[in-house]
């Protein structure tokens, strides 16, 4: 082919130059247009770093489903989200409310007596699992909520890690 | 970076003092500070997006694991002083996870979802060109003629902080070029298509 302009042949080994800072940013503008993140995201990421300072050990977001239920005026969703951490399963189901707020009811695994947080945007809700490892948040304001399971040992010193999930909307 | 520095070319985009922003920025979220943070996260955000729907992933799972990843940096904030080191640590640590998610294949599509819909944009196709404007469209689809590896790697390097796409490029396996700033292969391709259809130069 014959070079018209600057553009018309480049060797991959010269400097780059303003032309390929152009394409680069033409490549950014393209993907922003067709498949940007989505707005709401770094909001969400920001709640789930306000924990820094703990030891934390993340579980991550291993399975989640929708499972549609027949509520008494309209089919509501109900879902289950199960997160995996190194040691710990945290499986939870969240139903909606007839008032407007969500229950999350909560399993671990192995089955433990915790402490577990769940942090909204409003305030922190706090509850105790049982032997068997159940767990149950009868009235969670919707909105953004990550689940802190406290750790095992909480004297001085002794202090082991949290697991934390990443924020989810419910 | 110093060499990469001296032999950048202007770049009216303001691009160098984003990453001089990014490193001042590092330097005070490891001081503590939350806003800092927070900041770092709408800079860096996009990038990782993109290496996870680059990657292949539904856009809920890279959602989540771009979460994830920021979650685990905090654990390494001590370690990483430079802009280009957190930008290739997040790059790489999110196609790392990205690919984990991708291959594990245990997340469960809803049901009542099209979620053919969900499928992420693997190569630029016709579907895309209606809503870009006309001017870019030659850059589209000269884009969408490369291979798969070169439109990952450019569509990576076009979100990350200059000079820092060097080191992210790296950290990803997929060097620019081997000694400075190079243009590098994918780079030198894309003009040459472009040249073939010069009207997707963007001048």
């Amino acid at each position: 082919m014959t070079p018209t302009d600057a553009g018309g042949f480049a060797a991959a080994d010269e400097p780059l130059d303003d032309l390929d800072l152009a394409l680069l940013d033409g490549i950014r503008d393209l993907y922003q247009a067709v498949d940007p993140m989505p707005a709401e995201l770094p909001e969400r990421i920001r709640f789930s770093l306000a924990l820094r300072g703990l030891e934390i050990e993340v579980a991550r977001l291993t399975a989640e489903e929708d499972l549609p239920v027949l509520a008494t005026r309209a089919v509501e969703q109900s879902r289950t989200v199960t997160f995996d951490s190194d040691s710990l399963t945290i499986m939870i189901r969240i139903d909606l409310n007839m008032d407007g707020t969500a229950r999350v009811d909560g399993w671990l695994a192995p089955s433990q007596r915790r402490e577990i947080e769940m942090r909204t945007t409003a305030d922190t809700l706090s509850v105790v699992s049982d032997e068997q490892g159940r767990f149950a948040f009868t009235s969670v304001p919707r909105g953004i909520v990550q689940l802190v399971v406290q750790p095992t040992e909480r004297g001085p010193g002794g202090r082991g890690q949290s697991v934390v999930t990443p924020a989810l909307v419910v | 970076m110093t060499a990469v520095n001296d032999r950048r070319p202007t770049d009216p985009a303001g691009q160098p003092d984003r990453s001089s922003r990014i490193a001042d920025l590092v330097s005070a979220a490891r001081q503590g500070s939350d806003d800092a943070l927070g900041q770092i996260v709408t800079e860096l955000s996009p990038l990782m997006w993109h290496v996870a729907r680059a990657a292949g992933l539904s856009s809920d799972d890279a959602q989540d694991v771009v979460q994830t990843v920021w979650m685990s940096l905090l654990s390494h904030l001590d370690d990483i002083h430079t802009p280009g080191a957190l930008a290739g640590w997040l790059a790489t640590t999110t196609r790392r996870e990205a690919w984990r998610v991708r291959d594990a294949g245990r997340r469960q599509v809803p049901a009542d979802q099209d979620w053919l819909a969900e499928l992420p944009d693997r190569a630029p196709g016709s579907e895309e060109l209606a809503i870009i404007g006309d001017g870019r469209r030659a850059l589209w689809s000269a884009v969408g003629q490369l291979s798969p590896r070169c439109q990952e790697l450019l569509r990576i390097v076009a979100f990350a902080p200059r000079p820092d796409y060097q080191a992210v490029a790296a950290e990803l396996g997929m060097p620019v070029g081997s000694i400075g700033p190079t243009r590098g292969r994918c780079l030198a391709k894309l003009r040459a298509l472009l040249a073939a259809n010069p009207e997707g130069s963007p001048r």
